[in-house]
């Protein structure tokens, strides 16, 4: 169930619906009155279309209010079992763990967020608009759900000699509500009062900082559990734990907020260190006058110096952090010393040292092709190695296999980067880092977890779907882009091969791929190899999102003219050169849309996993919920709640896409 | 370094002076394909260290084609091309070299939209020629300032004229210290107020003792700078002479007919 | 030329036209580096298929497809054959239930995603914001819990009673689904399609006479309601005649003897001449696009690489069918010649009864454990969660589709439109809806093939699709690799049907703009 965003619609999403928010600051805002008149009933048919409209859009609301708020709706079954929902069994005595890893997270948002993102402003009478409706929805909400079910002292509901469920009256009820009138009266009178504070140009032209929203609400948030009695619903030590009208348990209350402060403050050590780089850069004649300006011209494109540090660092931070938090953060490794000690340290060392040799040498400006057979003759001995591990010749650790395979990589990339000393520092440089990163990945990941959870997944429900969306997305893209290159490359082999690839795998839903992968991958596997059920569906999701990858980055590699490919091999640049420093940067960026389209489908498609039987957040709603003896067979609650956090994490991101893609077309000249 | 005797057709009418110098450019019968249409028919010319030719034509006369072949943009399908001693061929090792001897300037600039001036100029010094950064800043600040536009480094090509973003793409294709400059129809893109300044660019550069091949319809360039016109038509090598010779007393019919449209 | 050619000099360089050496020719380098690909590539999979033939000898499985044909005993849920009595049947009854999904769910999306594109660029607000959040709120789901949450939906929906709605009799809505009263294919339907098939060529011809006499004449011919009625007048009158087409089904009875009793031989030939046909039409014409006036171009080393490919591609396909692999050629012998004999059964001379016919809904037991009769189409509540999912799901996508199709066609069409006085309806309708159209049908082919494949998450409410009965057919048989190789095949059918009927639109989208 692949919908990556169709290709026709991102230029129409770019465009706001021309509603009243939109209008430039140059046109006057309608006053109220005139306004209903022209946009709802400016004739016959409009005012039948406006009056239908309304009555679905009612019709709609109320039925969801009325669900939600049905006597038969068990909540509490939610809230209860909110931790199971996002980490599984996670022990609670190691929860910190889970916040750790949510901190650091954050962290890396935070100083992205103010690294990098240009956030614009939402002007007042956008603002006015959104508190304004908010209070009405919330009062037309009151007044149309039904009045609710009376209840005995017993708590059960009461029904007449029909059988029939009794309901209160419709004044009573709209007085029991009081509190959710406040609120409408609350949003509304805020939203009146900023429209009589200001006049209609300041309304149109000032803005507010996105941030401070952004910010602000889950701030709001995190101090409401200070204060608001949400109550404290909980099972521990397998007890079933309901207090209504309880302030929010300690242990939930203290974590958020620290999060949220964390965030707050990186945000803002971000946004000192984008200020910083900046006013350094202003000596640079022309590249920037005032802060927006300038960032309209250059945001798009990568800038020197320190901040281009920096942003690589954080970039590479994002990077490395799914893997550190998931093997060592949650998973908590016990490192077996001896085995580091004598086996992998010394081999780290010696494939660093040898490695190393072997690239400077390979990197003499007078390798030529001796160079290249040798880089040649090591990608055969590595694979050699693979083949051998296949068929059980000889023994080898994986972990030896793969840093022969890197090297054979490095070898194959140095005639890059031969001559200067200074660009074969760099390639040995980088090859050092990748064998600590190896070696160390190799160590953790092979020493056994202590966490001690009842299933044999110390992750579960919201947390796999994360998992499992953030590698997949990773793992598939430097995949896809490689199809992608196949596949427009103008050798008939590789083109044929990719084109096959892409177009069987488009094919077929990604249920049965994941089916084979689940079910039927450890046939194909040597005897002694084994593959762990998520790593199989894991594998599964890359190979099936690599396909349609492929795709969108094909999109972005006929966008290059082809003048780009001649000026890049009239200069003289290799192939691999030319690829890297001039098609792929260009294609990426025009390929960004349709690619976080696909992260949103990605995201969404992890549900799948719930039918292969793994504990994602869809399966704890759909099963896990419902088979616990205290909710047995409430679902919808839970699928609904479900639903809202999806929407949430999807809309969030194709927000952000809409965003971006503003930003590339500002980009391009 | 080929050093043989200049008596290729292509090289007649030309001064003994220029006789003496060594061959830069040697095409032997240069013939080339596009499925069954022939852009190049034998094509036999001789370009000297330093000379200056010009290369005209109507369009669609196998001009672009012909210097497109000449750094091997396009593959010849029969016949030879020497530059500089190096034959074109499939060497890998041959192209690499001759790509870095000889600097293109397009018809669409095609500048790197996605680079400042800057990393455009410095991209292929640092990766190909092997400079270190520095260095290959300072001779690209030194090459900005000799096409006239040294305050824009740090812009994007999108942000310039495009007189500016030729004269970079100039810059850029100088900063390979080639020995052999190939230009493309440099000026068939400009508004015409830009012409003029991507010209005085070229000349500064002829006169620096550049070897030059120029396909382009500025007659009053080509008058005024080129050593030697050589006219194609159908893919052919119809006349070559020097400007004088060429624009006063061509000696075929349809260099004729040419000048007569487009003087 | 002003002088004739130079005469041949020596070269004084000791490397003009000699070869460089191998690993220095690019073409050499290219095709060495594919080659080693392909090699890779197919390595790979030979190791992987050794393994696998391996694991399932050490378990005692054969790769064998015996489970089509045997009786394997398992009950589908839902569809033209709950009761099928092979492994074969079942899948087709699986295909049958995905495809029915498919097409149904493709009408569906396709009209409400329309009306909801339409409605986002509506002038009017409400509406226009409705849309809005339709579009926002579905496609930002993911379909896997629509569907759920539709099923549990449903399933709290009272149950079956005799006096249920929303009419009672006609149509029920009960947890148990939705029963509808049922049109079908009976018995003299297949003769009766050839009358039509008859009436439709006659009326087609008339049409084109009249189109054509109206272009020369300008008088008005009323073509279309002619052709129309030709149709109309074929359709009454079969209905009653139809069984004079009966002798179609001995015709195709004796074709489907006919080809059974080819030998087998015979295919194997005629498929290895078709491949080293295929592969000799190529280099011709390779060759005849290299040809120029002046005789054959030479040809370069990549154009040599290519044709030997081409050689090597013909005489792998020849060795397989010729030899290796002679089950594939008795498979098309039997299978083209069973294909005949459904036919010939269709059109057999016994049928002689109504073309279609059509039934209500009857209740066998209402209740707790209710029974619906056979007569209605009962459509379960799996059906029913699915159908909804992928059709309001896909329509959300359909719907973006349409606004930014419409939305790409130059404001300037509709201007001019309105300048020549059109009104709004006629000029959406005529001016930029072809326009538009072209934009779109791509993306909405994508989106129909997005849809059937989506179809395959009923296995997850238990609704009886190709993959839910595979699965079953899998866990009784063990035999999960051929299962999901049909799927596979299917699925990749489907694929290349629904672009090849998308490709065959966009064409003549193309013809018509000319």
């Amino acid at each position: 169930m692949t919908d990556p965003m169709p290709p026709a619609a991102p230029t129409a999403l770019a465009a706001e619906p021309v509603g009243p928010a939109a209008s430039p600051p140059d046109r006057p805002s309608l006053p109220p009155g005139r306004w209903i008149r022209e946009n709802l009933f400016p004739n016959a048919r409009n005012s039948i279309l406006t009056v239908f409209a309304i009555l679905v859009a009612l019709f709609t609301y109320r039925g969801l209010l009325n669900f939600m708020f049905s006597e038969e709706r068990s909540w509490i079954a939610v809230r209860t079992n909110l931790r199971l929902m996002f980490t599984q069994a996670y022990p609670e005595h190691q929860y910190i763990r889970v916040w750790v890893t949510v901190g650091l997270v954050v962290v890396l948002a935070g100083l992205s967020a103010g690294i990098w993102a240009r956030w614009g402003g939402v002007t007042l009478k956008r603002l006015m608009g959104w508190l304004m409706s908010g209070g009405g929805l919330v009062a037309v909400g009151v007044l149309i759900r039904e009045p609710s079910v009376l209840t005995d002292a017993a708590g059960e509901t009461v029904r007449d000699d029909v059988g029939e469920l009794v309901r209160e009256s419709f004044a009573a009820a709209m007085a029991d509500r009081w509190v959710w009138w406040a609120a409408a009266l609350v949003l509304f009178g805020l939203g009146l009062a900023l429209w009589l504070r200001f006049d209609d140009l300041a309304r149109r032209t000032s803005e507010i900082p996105v941030a401070w929203l952004v910010f602000g609400l889950p701030g709001l948030l995190v101090a409401s559990t200070w204060v608001i009695r949400y109550g404290h619903y909980a099972f521990a030590d397998g007890e079933f734990i309901a207090e209504p009208g309880q302030l929010v348990a300690m242990s939930t209350r203290v974590p958020w907020t620290v999060i949220w402060l964390l965030l707050v403050g990186c945000f803002g050590i971000g946004r000192v260190a984008r200020s910083r780089a900046i006013a350094s850069s202003q000596a640079v004649p022309d590249a920037a006058d005032d802060d927006e300006g300038a960032e309209d011209e250059a945001a798009p494109e990568l800038p020197r110096g320190a901040l281009a540090k920096t942003r690589a660092i954080v970039n590479l931070a994002w990077v490395l952090s799914p893997f550190f938090l998931y093997w060592v953060v949650m998973r908590d490794p016990e490192i077996d010393y001896a085995h580091v000690f004598s086996t992998m340290l010394p081999m780290g060392l010696a494939f660093g040292v040898v490695g190393s040799a072997v690239l400077w040498w390979l990197t003499r400006s007078d390798a030529g092709e001796v160079g290249r057979l040798a880089a040649i003759g090591l990608l055969l001995l590595a694979a050699f190695h693979w083949v051998a591990a296949f068929f059980g010749w000889y023994s080898m650790l994986q972990v030896a296999r793969i840093a022969f395979l890197l090297l054979a990589v490095a070898g194959l990339l140095a005639p890059n980067f031969a001559g200067v000393a200074a660009q074969r520092r760099r390639l040995v440089g980088a090859w050092l880092f990748v064998v600590l990163l190896v070696f160390y990945g190799a160590t953790v990941i092979n020493a056994p977890s202590t966490i001690e959870t009842p299933t044999d997944m110390f992750i579960g429900g919201f947390s796999v779907t994360l998992l499992v969306s953030v590698l997949t997305i990773m793992l598939s893209f430097p995949i896809g882009v490689l199809l992608a290159l196949a596949r427009t490359s103008r050798q008939p082999i590789f083109r044929v091969l990719s084109t096959v690839y892409i177009e069987v795998i488009r094919g077929v839903p990604l249920i049965t791929l994941l089916l084979f992968f689940s079910g039927v991958l450890p046939l194909f596997l040597p005897d002694g190899m084994e593959i762990a059920e998520l790593a199989a569906a894991i594998l599964g999701y890359t190979l099936f999102s690599a396909a349609y990858l492929a795709e969108n980055v094909r999109g972005g590699l006929q966008s290059i003219r082809r003048g780009q490919y001649e000026a890049a091999d009239a200069v003289g640049l290799t192939t691999t050169q030319r690829t890297g420093f001039i098609v792929l940067p260009q294609s990426l960026r025009v390929s960004i849309p349709p690619l976080v389209g696909q992260v949103i489908a990605t995201f969404k498609e992890t549900s799948l996993l719930a039918i292969i039987g793994l504990f994602d957040f869809l399966r704890m709603a759909n099963s896990v919920v419902p088979n616990q003896s205290q909710f047995l067979g409430v679902r919808r609650e839970g699928l609904l709640f479900i639903s809202v956090v999806y929407w949430v994490v999807a809309f969030a991101m194709s927000k952000y896409s809409q965003r971006l893609e503003q930003r590339v077309g500002l980009g391009q000249r | 370094m080929s050093t043989q005797p200049a008596h290729g057709d292509a090289t007649i009418a030309v001064s003994d002076e220029l006789a003496a110098r060594d061959d830069m450019i040697v095409c032997r019968d240069v013939d080339k394909w596009f499925g069954d249409f022939q852009a190049l028919s034998g094509i036999t010319a001789t370009i000297k260290e330093q000379e200056i030719v010009v290369v005209l034509g109507p369009s669609g006369s196998g001009k672009s084609t012909w210097i497109r072949c000449i750094n091997r943009l396009e593959a010849h399908q029969s016949g030879q091309i020497i530059v500089d001693g190096i034959e074109l061929t499939n060497d890998l090792r041959n192209i690499e070299k001759i790509r870095s001897e000889v600097g293109m300037v397009f018809q669409q600039f095609n500048l790197f939209p996605h680079l400042t001036v800057m990393d455009n100029i410095t991209l292929a010094p640092i990766w190909v020629r092997r400079k270190s950064r520095p260095e290959a800043e300072e001779l690209a600040e030194s090459l900005l300032e000799r096409v006239g536009i040294p305050e824009q480094a740090q812009k994007f090509p999108g942000q310039l004229s495009g007189g500016q973003q030729q004269r970079v793409a100039i810059a850029r294709a100088l900063a390979m210290e080639p020995r052999v400059m190939l230009f493309d129809e440099p000026t068939s893109a400009l508004d015409p107020e830009m012409i003029k300044e991507v010209l005085d660019v070229m000349e500064e550069l002829a006169r620096s003792g550049m070897t030059m091949m120029v396909v382009t319809h500025e007659m009053g360039f080509a008058r005024e700078v080129a050593d030697r016109i050589i006219f194609m038509e159908e893919g052919e090598i119809v006349e070559v002479g020097t400007p004088h010779h060429f624009f006063t007393e061509p000696a075929e019919e349809r260099t004729k007919l040419f000048l007569s449209q487009v003087l | 030329m002003s002088d004739p050619r130079a005469p041949d000099r020596d070269a004084s360089l000791s490397t003009l036209g000699t070869r460089p050496p191998f690993y220095r020719d690019a073409t050499v380098v290219r095709w060495i580096a594919q080659v080693g690909t392909l090699i890779l590539v197919l390595a790979a999979l030979w190791f992987l298929a050794t393994e696998a033939g391996d694991s399932l000898r050490a378990r005692g499985a054969n790769i064998d497809f015996d489970f089509i044909s045997d009786h394997i005993g398992i009950k589908v849920g839902w569809g033209i054959d709950t009761n099928p009595d092979s492994g074969g049947r079942a899948l087709w009854v699986g295909m049958v239930n995905t495809i029915r999904m498919a097409a149904a769910g493709i009408a569906l999306a396709s009209v409400v995603g329309v009306l909801v594109g339409l409605a986002r660029l509506s002038s009017n607000w409400p509406l226009r914001r409705l849309a809005g959040v339709y579009v926002e709120a579905l496609r930002n789901i993911p379909l896997l819990v629509q569907i759920l949450v539709y099923a549990a939906v449903l399933a709290s929906l009272p149950n079956v009673s005799f006096d249920m709605g929303p009419i009672p009799g006609w149509v029920h809505l009960s947890n148990k689904g939705l029963s509808i009263p049922r049109v079908f294919v009976a018995d003299g339907f297949y003769q009766w399609a050839v009358v039509m098939l008859i009436g439709g060529v006659i009326a087609r011809v008339v049409f084109k006479r009249l189109a054509a006499r109206r272009e020369q004449t300008g008088m008005q011919t009323n073509a279309g309601a002619w052709a129309t009625g030709i149709v109309a007048v074929f359709a009454i009158v079969g209905w009653w005649v139809h069984p004079i087409f009966g002798w179609l089904g001995g015709v195709f009875g004796g074709l489907s003897d006919a080809v059974g009793s080819i030998p087998q031989g015979v295919v194997q030939l005629v498929a290895a001449l078709a491949a080293a046909g295929v592969a000799v039409w190529w280099i011709r014409r390779f060759l005849a696009q290299h040809r120029t006036p002046a005789g054959l171009v030479r040809l370069t080393d990549d154009d040599w690489f290519r044709m030997i490919f081409a050689v090597a591609g013909a005489a792998i396909v020849v060795l397989f069918v010729a030899v290796l692999w002679p089950g594939l050629s008795s498979w098309i012998v039997n299978s083209s010649s069973d294909g005949l004999g459904v036919l010939a059964d269709k059109f057999g001379n016994g049928r002689t009864g109504a073309p279609i016919d059509a039934m209500r809904p009857d209740i066998v037991q209402p209740g707790n454990f209710p029974n619906y009769g056979p007569a209605g189409l009962n459509l379960p509540i799996g059906f029913a969660a699915v159908y909804f999912g992928v059709v309001f799901y896909t329509a959300a996508f359909i719907a973006e589709i349409v606004r930014g199709g419409i939305l790409a066609v130059p404001k300037g069409q509709s201007e001019a439109a309105q300048a020549v006085g059109l009104r709004r309806s006629t000029a959406l309708r005529r001016v930029i809806l072809p326009q538009a159209l072209r934009v779109i049908l791509p993306p909405v082919g994508n989106q129909y093939l997005n849809l059937t494949k989506n179809t395959s998450l009923a296995i997850a409410v238990g609704y009886s699709d190709l993959v839910q009965i595979g699965q079953t057919v899998y866990n009784q048989t063990g035999k999960t690799l051929q299962v999901m190789a049909v799927w596979m095949l299917f699925y990749l059918a489907c694929s290349l049907t629904i672009s090849a009927a998308v490709n065959f639109f966009n064409i003549r989208l193309r013809i018509v703009e000319r």
